[in-house]
């Protein structure tokens, strides 16, 4: 039999969804980066298309060694199509860090831009008493209870980005949400302890 | 198609390249996944769109510039407008995939289905309590965090539909959302769930 086996298939799954993934997060943050004026954030979304990059080149290399059967060249082709675009997004999306990082003065208009969007981006910060405190991601189940989710979370200095399912919101950690704009007041609402439920 | 042509704020327009752009995304990988030539082509008219939006807010950010401040917060402006045009251009790549009958390759499916938030189809049965309601009333995203980016009414597209928009029987939707959300969606759709919450 020729052509790529099941593991080499799951392999480049893998890393295409990856980037795909990857591109769309760093389209958030950068956004997340421009009204909150955050360096940090930008220099996240510049690492993070250097780790495109190198994805991108794994990701090539995976369906190389499949070596796809000459009937299936243009199904392989359509794969590495894809994988160029989710590599523009990520560029576009340094792009908009780098206006951060260059230092920029940025338009007030660009934060409305984002408020306005049908999708805003929010900062809030978890107070003691909230009942976002000491649950998991998966157990809040904010995509589902308000069309929100988070992209990434403030510890004490540091930043988890894209956290995890099982990721436990602690207290006065600073969470950026990004979603349906509708849900805002409610966030900040339960961020604050003012709403007690989701 | 919802969104027309019209001059405005500069505020207004960049909103408008940034709904687009986003949403080009997500329209175009569901055109490559369901291999649909009509939402491809949709794609390309709203990359067509997005570049016309951005002439016009290159023209408003060079009126609006009065001194050396507003040239600095402009340059904010076009680069920002020039990103979304990025990712607008990255999306009509995909789509021309689908126009060029490049792929899809078989494995995307499966690999699509591994993604934190996923993109579906589901056809509205008569029987469906969404029939007859318009988005603003069904409210779908606070209450199952699941968003219509796209409607297929007869041969035509909505994309991006607005929230008067009213949903009707046969029409196919384009949902974006979390896997558990669009279970809920494709099941009230077919009329087997009854009540939205």
């Amino acid at each position: 039999m020729s052509g790529s086996s099941p593991r080499q298939l799951k392999k480049i799954q893998k890393h295409l969804m990856e980037l795909k993934n990857t591109s769309e997060l760093m389209i958030d943050l950068a956004y997340s980066a421009l009204i909150f004026d955050s360096k940090d954030i930008a220099e996240e979304v510049q690492r993070l298309e250097e780790y495109v990059d190198g994805l991108h080149t794994k990701f090539e290399m995976s369906i190389l060694s499949a070596q796809p059967p000459v009937k299936e060249a243009d199904e392989f082709l359509s794969l590495i199509r894809l994988s160029l675009a989710t590599e523009k997004i990520a560029d576009a999306a340094a792009q908009i860090a780098g206006t951060v990082l260059r230092g920029i003065e940025p338009h007030p208009i660009l934060a409305v831009v984002v408020n306005e969007a049908e999708e805003t981006i929010a900062m809030v910060n978890v107070s003691e008493k909230s009942v976002l405190a000491k649950r998991a991601l998966k157990e809040l189940d904010l995509p589902g209870n308000i069309g929100m989710r988070v992209i990434a979370i403030r510890r004490r200095r540091k930043w988890v980005y894209s956290p995890r399912a099982k990721t436990i919101i602690l207290p006065n950690d600073v969470l950026i949400v990004r979603g349906y704009a509708e849900s805002k007041p409610k966030l900040e609402g339960l961020a604050a302890g003012r709403i007690r439920e989701l | 198609m919802e969104l027309e042509y019209k001059p405005g704020s500069i505020r207004e327009l960049l909103t408008e390249i940034k709904d687009l752009s986003e949403l080009m995304i997500d329209l175009a990988y569901s055109a490559v996944l369901f291999n649909d030539r009509g939402l491809a082509k949709e794609v390309l008219k709203l990359g067509e769109m997005v570049d016309n939006l951005r002439d016009q807010l290159s023209m408003e950010n060079m009126l609006a510039v009065r001194d050396a401040d507003d040239a600095e917060m402009g340059v904010g402006i076009a680069n920002i407008a020039s990103a979304a045009d990025k990712i607008s251009d990255a999306a009509v790549d995909m789509a021309y995939l689908v126009i060029r009958k490049i792929g899809p390759h078989k494995a995307l499916r499966e690999a699509f289905d591994s993604a934190l938030e996923r993109v579906e189809r589901a056809r509205l049965s008569p029987r469906s309590i969404l029939v007859g309601k318009t988005l603003d009333e069904l409210q779908l995203p606070a209450r199952i965090g699941v968003d219509v980016i796209a409607i297929r009414r007869w041969k035509r597209w909505i994309a991006n539909p607005s929230e008067e928009r009213r949903l009707k029987a046969e029409d196919t939707l384009i949902v974006r959302g979390s896997r558990e959300g669009i279970d809920d969606l494709k099941k009230l759709a077919q009329g087997r769930m009854r009540k939205l919450e």
